[in-house]
């Protein structure tokens, strides 16, 4: 069955579209705002803003790909849409990191799971953040906005088994569960959203903010990453760029981007180590500290009857039983979800090798995951981790402290607990050591003694946020409370990087609620300065 | 010459002789003996030991998926960011040479000399050590074998997977 693109489409009918792999001189551009990535954040401010009659530049480390691409394996997926082929680690290697490198960013690949921000976290903000103005009243018309426009709407079919079996587990132990909004349109459910969606049913900035954006004139440029912002005084006055090859390597070909106001969106991690790369104004050494991951656990369990968890929408059900039941600043708090289970991802993010590896992954269909992401940046233990720029580019240091271990442990008990209420046969904690269990009360006695440890324990994250927070007080924030500079008058940052602390909540519609509301704000302010 | 310089060069001299190649080397693996710049000779060693019990029992199809999974292996490691391969050459080098295996191992014997079960020892050694270098060699190791060799559609019949076939005839 042959499926329409809307990419190629766009690009036949005149896209501007540059891939910088195919430059062979370096060259200037400008325009009247440049964005510095084409996620969640630069997607959304870059259809706001040439709505508003601005010029857009949109600039992509990664490449333009479209569904025509999206073959459903990992082995094309990984090295084309998520930074470091989807083995991004932290400094120590204690956590995997999984963040999508490509136009459309981390939306490409999402699971869809779509959460406005928690009220839990916007309270904490304006109380200990100085965040002004984003209460979830205030911030609920954005939302609506950004969930009418990428149809964010209630799963209406019945859960996958993996899913379900969540939702089970919730119900029997009478635990707190609902059902996720999903930004999909005509989905198939069919369980590859991680690899980029075949069909285009996913919303993801890729084919709706950016093509609507690319259809009113602006301009896209892929393979390019921006490497220093140029600054003097209160302004910054150019981008520069090096074009990459289609390995994403670089080439010598440069870039020069100037604007009159320029939005970095690279995602948390990525704008932080630009910002610093260039040395902008920084006089309370706030950059790049701060950044959390909602660090992951993973349980396993077999089920007698198929799970089949690759197949079916990855995500449709969460439980936030224990997210917020310390108070925020409490003891760590963790929200249950599934992830999709697909050959490479599940082989190489359960433990050991030869025949007891081969055992798991031949129970593939009969395998259950748990997910434990836990809530970072609360806590006075929970404070993240740094970023620090290296010779080729950056390392996230990030300590696994004894509140995180703490949550973790905490943690697998309520997953085994979950996963044997919900029908499991056998439970197995992904942490070395651990043998498969065989019941809960099995399942108590050993996890309250199993050793946890980085590089022991498996933890992964999916959600990375921070380390350019926003706020009021100078001290503790780089942007105030619309995303604006404090210090350089035509430079905004739009991304998950902006948030004073994690979410405890899937990050995107968080990101898109924001942009909207700070675009918008931007747009008026731009275009009533254009005239 | 710097002492270290020339301990390096004399052990990148015998680097053939640690990893056994002079004395064993199996017929089926394809590579090139003298330009073995994927390291397909020292992952031939490594494979059976962290495939066992996935790799088909069969004997050509087991070269056949080990082939496979050494070309997946030879593409992962050129998509690797630098700093990463870097350090993963690094590891390679030294498992192919007599003074990084008496380091990392404890033992001169060539990888390819020892049995499985003294190469599962070897694993093991690492996996379980107090040294974060030695897990995140052994967890390095173990993750680009095992995520190459599920990356191969080939591999899934075990695992009762496929792909769905919606989209018929691929790009």
């Amino acid at each position: 069955m042959v499926i329409a693109d809307p990419i190629e489409e766009g690009l036949a009918s005149g896209w501007k579209h540059i891939d910088a792999s195919q430059l062979s001189q370096s060259q200037t551009l400008e325009a009247d705002v440049v964005i510095i990535g084409s996620g969640a954040g630069g997607g959304v401010a870059a259809e706001i803003l040439t709505d508003a009659g601005l010029r857009v530049i949109i600039i992509e480390g990664g490449p333009l790909k479209s569904s025509r691409s999206f073959n459903m394996e990992e082995r094309r997926a990984y090295p084309d849409l998520y930074h470091q082929a989807a083995a991004m680690k932290t400094k120590d290697k204690a956590i995997g990191i999984f963040q999508g490198r490509a136009v459309g960013g981390s939306t490409t690949v999402n699971w869809t799971t779509s959460i406005r921000t928690p009220k839990n976290a916007l309270d904490y903000w304006a109380k200990d953040k100085s965040v002004e103005g984003l209460s979830r009243e205030e911030l609920d018309p954005w939302f609506e906005k950004m969930e009418q426009r990428l149809n964010i709407t209630e799963w209406p079919f019945a859960p996958n088994r993996n899913n379900e079996a969540l939702k089970n587990g919730c119900e029997k132990l009478n635990w707190d569960f609902t059902v996720i909004k999903r930004n999909v349109k005509g989905c198939w459910n069919t369980g590859y959203c991680g690899m980029g969606c075949p069909v285009n049913a996913k919303q993801s900035m890729l084919v709706t903010t950016i093509p609507a954006a690319l259809e009113k004139g602006a301009t896209l440029v892929s393979r390019a990453k921006v490497v220093k912002l140029e600054h003097h005084k209160e302004k910054i006055f150019a981008a520069k760029a090096i074009a990459l090859d289609e390995n994403l390597k670089p080439t010598s070909v440069e870039l020069t981007f100037k604007a009159k106001h320029y939005i970095i969106a690279a995602g948390a991690i990525h704008t932080p180590t630009l910002l610093m790369r260039s040395g902008v104004t920084d006089p309370n050494q706030i950059l790049g500290k701060r950044t959390f991951l909602h660090p992951t656990l993973l349980s396993g369990a077999i089920f007698s009857d198929p799970i089949n968890a690759h197949s079916g929408a990855p995500q449709s059900i969460y439980s936030d039983e224990f997210v917020w039941r310390d108070g925020a600043a409490g003891q760590l708090g963790y929200k249950l979800e599934v992830p999709p289970v697909h050959p490479v991802l599940i082989g190489s993010k359960t433990l050991g090798y030869g025949k007891s590896h081969a055992e798991l992954m031949a129970n593939f269909n009969q395998l259950q995951v748990t997910i434990a992401l836990v809530r970072d940046g609360y806590h006075e233990q929970s404070q993240g981790g740094q970023v620090h720029l290296t010779d080729k580019g950056f390392t996230l240091d990030y300590p696994l402290t004894e509140a995180f271990w703490n949550a973790a442990r905490r943690a697998f008990s309520s997953m085994a607990e979950l996963q044997f209420a919900a029908g499991a046969k056998q439970v197995l904690p992904i942490s070395e050591g651990m043998p498969y269990l065989n019941s809960w009360a099995e399942a108590k006695t050993k996890i309250a003694t199993m050793a946890l440890a980085p590089l022991k324990t498996v933890v992964a994250s999916a959600h990375v946020m921070g380390g350019c927070p926003m706020g009021e007080d100078l001290k503790i924030s780089m942007v105030d409370s619309h995303g604006q500079s404090h210090y350089y008058e035509n430079m905004s940052v739009m991304d998950g990087s902006i948030f004073p602390t994690s979410l405890g909540a899937n990050p995107q519609l968080s990101i898109y609620g924001m942009t909207a509301r700070n675009a918008t704000r931007l747009a008026e302010r731009l275009s009533a300065a254009k005239g | 010459m710097k002492r270290r310089t020339f301990l390096t060069s004399a052990f990148v001299g015998t680097a053939a002789l640690a990893l056994g190649v002079s004395i064993y080397s199996p017929e089926f693996i394809s590579a090139n003996r003298s330009q073995d710049s994927q390291h397909r000779l020292l992952f031939s060693v490594l494979l059976p030991v962290f495939l066992d019990g996935a790799l088909p029992d069969v004997e050509n199809l087991r070269r056949a998926a080990e082939n496979r999974t050494l070309d997946a292996i030879g593409q992962t490691i050129a998509i690797l960011p630098e700093e990463g391969r870097v350090e993963l050459e690094q590891l390679l080098d030294m498992l192919e040479q007599r003074l990084g295996l008496l380091i990392l191992t404890g033992s001169v014997t060539p990888l390819m000399m020892r049995s499985p079960q003294e190469l599962v020892s070897m694993l093991e050694y690492w996996r379980s050590s107090f040294l974060d270098l030695m897990v995140t060699a052994y967890q390095g190791l173990r993750e680009l074998v095992i995520a190459s060799y599920y990356s191969c559609p080939e591999h899934w019949s075990r695992l009762n997977y496929e792909k769905p076939t919606f989209l018929g005839q691929e790009v």
